[in-house]
């Protein structure tokens, strides 16, 4: 069984830090909502079974355009699921803290007091502004520039100008920042989620930690952040990034001909373009590709002569260190994706049906020395990134796509995911279920997940 | 002799340190600003016309072209709003790996910038200073210290638009009656990028 033979015992817990769980005291949140009830025509829910056709390879372009479909996504989507939110690096002591999204919800994740990372929805409880406004920094509280109310790294509401103005009923315990009732890490990476009664993350992840494994746990170290996040706006649905970066090998040698052109000095060979590999299609929506070789190396030099790759095939096995571990692609559904060579992490926050908003972390080996983390960074800042020779032209794909899918006859004409049909097979050597590297079964995957999730009610909808 | 007149107003600027005729720190003359204004009037024009070839002949060969990424920080904290060295930047260059990028557009297949893009690079707000050799070890009084505030409007396909807006920290060696960029710095006004790309130069 690949459980037990990959699978070594780990700690969810942060370095020097533990990962929080709290108990919801209301449906959606733990804020009370007296005698506040949400009419039914606020979240009319659209059947999308005939949206998406998995099975056939077929999807309709509207999943992509239409506004009312996009708000049921962050309601059944991304409420429920397990979302990035940081990397564990990003936190040394406590009330450091970093700002980031839930779906279009602004969340501070911190480190408490008692090194627990929390986190907590950044709007304050009064009048709903931002408590925070900085990207990341270190903070003993967060007050709210707008009436005063501040709140401790706890969440707790402790000071209240004129309070004796408020009611005797007024408790400030009931009105402490919202916070996300899970947070979690794996190997370093931290998700939270709304879902009070979540699948565990280590469950949610499944057979895919075997994969995200090639990029976090190379050695006992793992990894750490080089400083800064890059952001930038993309007018393209956020599916089509977390799409390609599950399931599409096949965009390289067309999208980034001359980035390859320009890495080998000519056009890519005939092996290369017909390398083979193998794409890891997770039932849960996630999906990873890699070609596979036995050479398979970092494309950074000095990163590569770096590498000890005896210990890396003593420690992951030949498997992963002639596939996942040097090259290739992987989304963890729904909009975390990364880049294992480049060791790019990155988030897809939705902006709207025709908008995204990319933040891209770059992690290294913390084993590696001064001169191989700079190589590595180099490296991936000019490939990835936004002025990043692969990284541009991606930018140009998504941003086109979404840019006329608005027009009635485009919009109904069905989009192409049959690549590979059929092929998704358990084949002996990779974890869960696999398909070829030129493929879009991760991708019929994803969008199987995907309608799954926007045809089940969410639990905020079980109260209401 | 001419435009030796125009430091008047900054002689008081004159370092302790610096001899009585040294010019370290000093702010150009006339002509020497105006040899630069037109320096960047030119490299601005190669670059919006593409000739990124022609343009990577103004950088010298010890080049190091950086631009930082910017955060919002807490105003104690705002001395850390600018990425530090080795942390996420746009761009950290040298030139070989700068000519290594545009020999991605000699494919005929850099997609993002096929069919190009429309550009015009605005140059503004020029101050030069001879370099103080004391805070910049390596190059000389003869060397120039140029800041100046860009503009760079990019429309490209049927509507689509950027503007990215910032400064440059320049040190700009001399060759004889040339200039040679060796050090430059770019902060862009923005904090998340808003394009979809960088696919042009600052």
């Amino acid at each position: 069984m690949w459980h037990k033979r990959w699978y070594p015992a780990f700690p969810l817990l942060l370095p020097g830090g533990m990962t929080s769980t709290i108990e919801p005291q209301n449906a959606a949140t733990r804020a009370p909502r007296g005698a506040l009830r949400r009419p039914a025509e606020l979240r009319r829910n659209i059947d999308v079974s005939g949206l998406v056709d998995a099975e056939g390879g077929l999807l309709d372009r509207v999943i992509f355009t239409d506004q009312q479909i996009y708000q049921q996504e962050l309601r059944r989507v991304f409420a429920p699921s397990w979302l990035f939110l940081a990397h564990a690096d990003q936190f040394h002591k406590p009330g450091d803290f970093f700002t980031t999204y839930m779906g279009e919800d602004p969340v501070i994740v911190t480190l408490d007091r008692n090194r627990r990372i929390r986190a907590f929805l950044n709007s304050c409880r009064h009048r709903g502004a931002r408590v925070c406004r900085a990207d990341h920094g270190t903070t003993r509280n967060f007050t709210c520039t707008y009436h005063g109310w501040a709140f401790d790294l706890e969440g707790k509401l402790v000071s209240v100008p004129n309070r004796d103005s408020y009611p005797s009923s007024f408790d400030t315990r009931e009105w402490g920042l919202v916070e996300v009732p899970h947070v979690d890490s794996y190997r370093g990476l931290i998700f939270g989620t709304w879902n009070p009664d979540p699948v565990p993350l280590r469950e949610a992840l499944g057979d895919m930690t075997w994969y995200m494994d090639a990029m976090l746990d190379h050695d006992e170290e793992g990894t750490v952040v080089v400083g800064g996040v890059h952001k930038w706006v993309l007018e393209g649905n956020w599916k089509l990034a977390a799409e390609q970066f599950a399931t599409d090998w096949y965009h390289v040698n067309m999208s980034h001909a001359s980035a390859l052109m320009t890495l080998s000095g000519r056009p890519p060979k005939d092996e290369i373009v017909h390398r083979t590999g193998r794409q890891y299609v997770d039932p849960k929506g996630h999906g990873a590709g890699f070609p596979v070789h036995p050479k398979n190396r970092f494309d950074a030099n000095t990163v590569h002569k770096w590498m000890d790759y005896d210990a890396l095939r003593e420690r992951l096995g030949d498997a992963r260190v002639e596939g996942p571990l040097t090259n290739g692609h992987a989304t963890v559904f729904p909009n975390f994706s990364y880049l294992p060579v480049n060791g790019s992490i990155r988030v897809w926050h939705p902006k709207g049906p025709d908008r995204m908003e990319v933040w891209a972390w770059t992690i290294v080996d913390k084993s590696m020395p001064p001169e191989v983390r700079e190589a590595q960074r180099l490296y991936n800042l000019r490939t990835f990134g936004p002025s990043g020779i692969f990284e541009q032209d991606d930018g140009e794909n998504w941003s086109e796509v979404q840019a006329i899918s608005h027009g009635f006859i485009t919009n109904g004409v069905a989009l192409n995911y049959q690549m590979g049909l059929g092929t998704e097979r358990e084949d002996g050597r990779y974890p869960g279920r696999t398909s070829e590297l030129y493929s879009d079964a991760a991708g019929r995957s994803f969008y199987s997940r995907w309608r799954e999730l926007m045809n089940t009610p969410a639990w905020h909808e079980e109260d209401e | 002799m001419k435009g030796s007149n125009d430091t008047v107003s900054t002689a008081t600027e004159q370092s302790p340190a610096a001899g009585t005729r040294s010019r370290a720190g000093m702010r150009a003359d006339r002509d020497t600003h105006f040899a630069v204004e037109q320096f960047y009037y030119e490299e601005a024009d190669l670059l919006d016309a593409g000739r990124y070839a022609d343009w990577l002949d103004l950088l010298a060969d010890d080049l190091d072209y950086w631009m930082p990424t910017r955060t919002n920080r807490l105003r104690r904290q705002q001395a850390q709003s600018v990425a530090a060295r080795g942390e996420a930047a746009f761009f950290d260059e040298s030139k070989e790996s700068l000519a290594w990028r545009i020999r991605r557009f000699d494919s005929g297949m850099a997609w993002s910038e096929d069919p190009p893009s429309r550009t015009r690079h605005l140059v503004t707000n020029v101050r030069v200073r001879h370099v103080d050799p004391a805070e910049h070890p390596g190059f000389t009084e003869d060397d120039l210290l140029a800041r100046s505030a860009f503009l760079v409007y990019r429309n490209r396909l049927e509507r689509e638009e950027n503007v990215f807006a910032g400064t440059r920290t320049d040190i700009l060696r001399r060759t004889g009656e040339n200039f040679r960029i060796a050090r430059r710095t770019i902060l862009l006004d923005q904090n998340i990028l808003l394009a979809k790309n960088i696919s042009t130069f600052f």
